[in-house]
């Protein structure tokens, strides 16, 4: 194959990559402070994207034109409304079920997942078609040989470290960071030190569900396209990802979430018919490092648990 | 001691239940400001269970717990301990994947200055040379004396007005055991209310002021170190 279709597909990779990441950042958070899987992760990213895509519709009608200003607005009403979905369903939704079984949790957001997905299918107008999704970021290229590196995916990359970096600072230099590791070692005496529980269990829903409108985002930046069904392909490869990963641990989740698309790559290049069967190839590999690796590539958990 | 009043922690009619064996039945008990109280008890008589009670993790069914003025009672454990309540819990609880500094870091979150902060954590080093000397290393992967020293550190780091302390010389070598006894005297001169939830009679009594016998979940008998460690109750709730 020629330098410049791989340099492509790395490309592709890297992006797809980034956005499996951030998804599954968010599955590894909420373990972690709650021991629970949050099912609905991928809807809320769903609606993130949506959110964008109506404000996007909203500052044209106001004749708001400039595309730096309806992106940057785009991002925090989606970001905005997503951290606080995710915080009202983690204190309406998950608190609440504390002491039932953890798999009442699980069924309870899958419902909310759905009710979701459909809401966006049902009410947002014609939301059972794919949308277009506006192109907001530059699209200018620079040739390098057989290759097209596009400014706007550079951008979407660099973006997308940034957020991955920023988190990072958040949960490694700051006291809302120390406290959210915290809790993911020893809930209870996290409490006896002091620190609001319940607070930072929706602290830590509301930055996770933000970072999944994030991605949305993207996705719809990426694509120039959205529809109702992109949370919930997302969410299941968000959460293998962070699954084989380590849940618990954010790095894993990180490296889970580029493996995937690696893989997804390396299906889509070596494998005839291309890409029909990129998704099956990775996730048999995911089944495969999941029965080498039962608790994640980086296991978080396991050695606390004596 | 029926008035109690300054920042006495007043334990009334406190009844708990729930899930485990352990139980409290109609417990009462004063901790006098100032002073050390003990409790002393077995296995399962309710000694966690009246910390869990206290600290708001177990709240009580039925009863009151007052600190300071302050109705401690289904409080959140973060605004019990914004009351002034610090606890260096059964086990030490180190949190093992954070640094020693870290975990003393913890002690202090509700504490917003840096500067005081910084204070408390050379206060701790001075008591503790060896922790200073291992600020970085993982909690996790030091010895059992060491996350005592760790646990206690962070229990000072939160300037409590009240330290409750359960089962500080479980699983630790008998040369620690006094150490640690002599840090809760030295601890409690510094003007530390102290409540000690032990099993290790002797020296418990000998550096307390006052002391409570639990057994199954009831208080059977209190008094002066000197009488308890003459009254059958406490050879019984241990040996009986």
């Amino acid at each position: 194959m020629d330098l410049g279709l791989l340099a492509q597909y790395v490309m592709n990779g890297l992006m797809l990559g980034m956005m499996y990441a951030l998804v599954a950042v968010g599955f590894t958070l909420f373990f972690g402070v709650l021991d629970i899987i949050k099912f609905s992760h991928g809807d809320v990213l769903t609606v993130g994207a949506f959110t964008a895509l109506a404000t996007f519709i909203a500052l044209s009608a106001l004749g708001i034109e400039s595309s730096v200003v309806q992106l940057l607005v785009m991002l925090l009403a989606a970001i905005g409304a997503m951290a606080f979905l995710g915080a009202v369903i983690a204190r309406a939704f998950v608190l609440p079920l504390r002491s039932a079984p953890p798999l009442n949790t699980l069924l309870i957001t899958l419902m909310i997942g759905t009710v979701l997905r459909e809401m966006v299918r049902l009410f947002y107008p014609d939301g059972a078609n794919p949308k277009p999704f506006p192109r907001l970021l530059p699209a200018d290229s620079v040739n390098l040989g057989g290759f097209n590196l596009r400014l706007d995916n550079v951008i979407l990359l660099v973006a997308g470290a940034l957020v991955i970096v920023c988190l990072q600072l958040v949960l490694n230099k700051t006291k809302l960071g120390l406290a959210i590791r915290a809790v993911a070692q020893d809930e209870e005496t996290t409490k006896i030190m002091g620190v609001n529980f319940n607070r930072i269990v929706l602290v830590t829903f509301a930055i996770g569900s933000g970072l999944a409108a994030f991605a949305g985002v993207m996705n719809g930046l990426y694509y120039n396209e959205i529809n109702f069904g992109i949370g919930l392909y997302l969410g299941v490869v968000g959460f293998s990802a962070a699954i084989i990963g380590g849940l618990g641990n954010i790095y894993g989740a990180i490296l889970g979430g580029f493996l995937f698309a690696a893989l997804q790559t390396i299906g889509a290049v070596s494998l005839p018919f291309a890409s029909a069967y990129k998704d099956v190839f990775a996730f048999a590999v995911v089944i495969a490092i999941m029965a080498w690796r039962p608790t994640g590539l980086i296991p978080e958990k396991t050695s606390e648990r004596v | 001691m029926s008035e109690a009043s300054g920042d006495s922690l007043v334990v009334d009619g406190v009844s708990t239940a729930y899930d485990r064996a352990d139980v409290l039945d109609n417990v009462s008990l004063t901790a006098a400001a100032g002073a050390i109280t003990c409790l002393l008890g077995s296995n399962g008589s309710g000694k966690t269970t009246l910390i869990r009670s206290i600290l708001g993790l177990t709240p009580p069914n039925k009863g009151h717990i007052r600190f300071a003025g302050v109705d401690l009672t289904g409080l959140p454990t973060h605004r019990v301990v914004a009351a002034g309540v610090a606890c260096i819990p059964e086990g030490r609880r180190v949190f093992p994947k954070f640094t020693v500094e870290e975990n003393l870091r913890m002690g202090a979150y509700q504490e917003s200055s840096g500067s005081v902060i910084a204070e408390r954590l050379e206060r701790v080093y001075r008591i503790f040379p060896r922790l200073a000397e291992r600020r970085q290393q993982l909690a996790g992967t030091m010895s059992g004396g060491e996350q005592a020293m760790i646990s206690i550190g962070r229990g000072l780091m939160q300037a409590p007005k009240l330290l409750l302390i359960d089962e500080p010389s479980l699983g630790l070598a008998p040369i620690l055991v006094q150490e640690n006894f002599k840090l809760i005297r030295r601890i409690n001169e510094e003007g530390i209310t102290v409540f000690l939830v032990e099993q290790n009679v002797h020296q418990t009594l000998a550096i307390s002021d006052y002391g409570y016998v639990l057994a199954k979940g009831r208080v059977v008998a209190q008094g002066t170190p000197e009488a308890l460690g003459k009254t059958k109750e406490v050879h019984e709730a241990y040996f009986g």
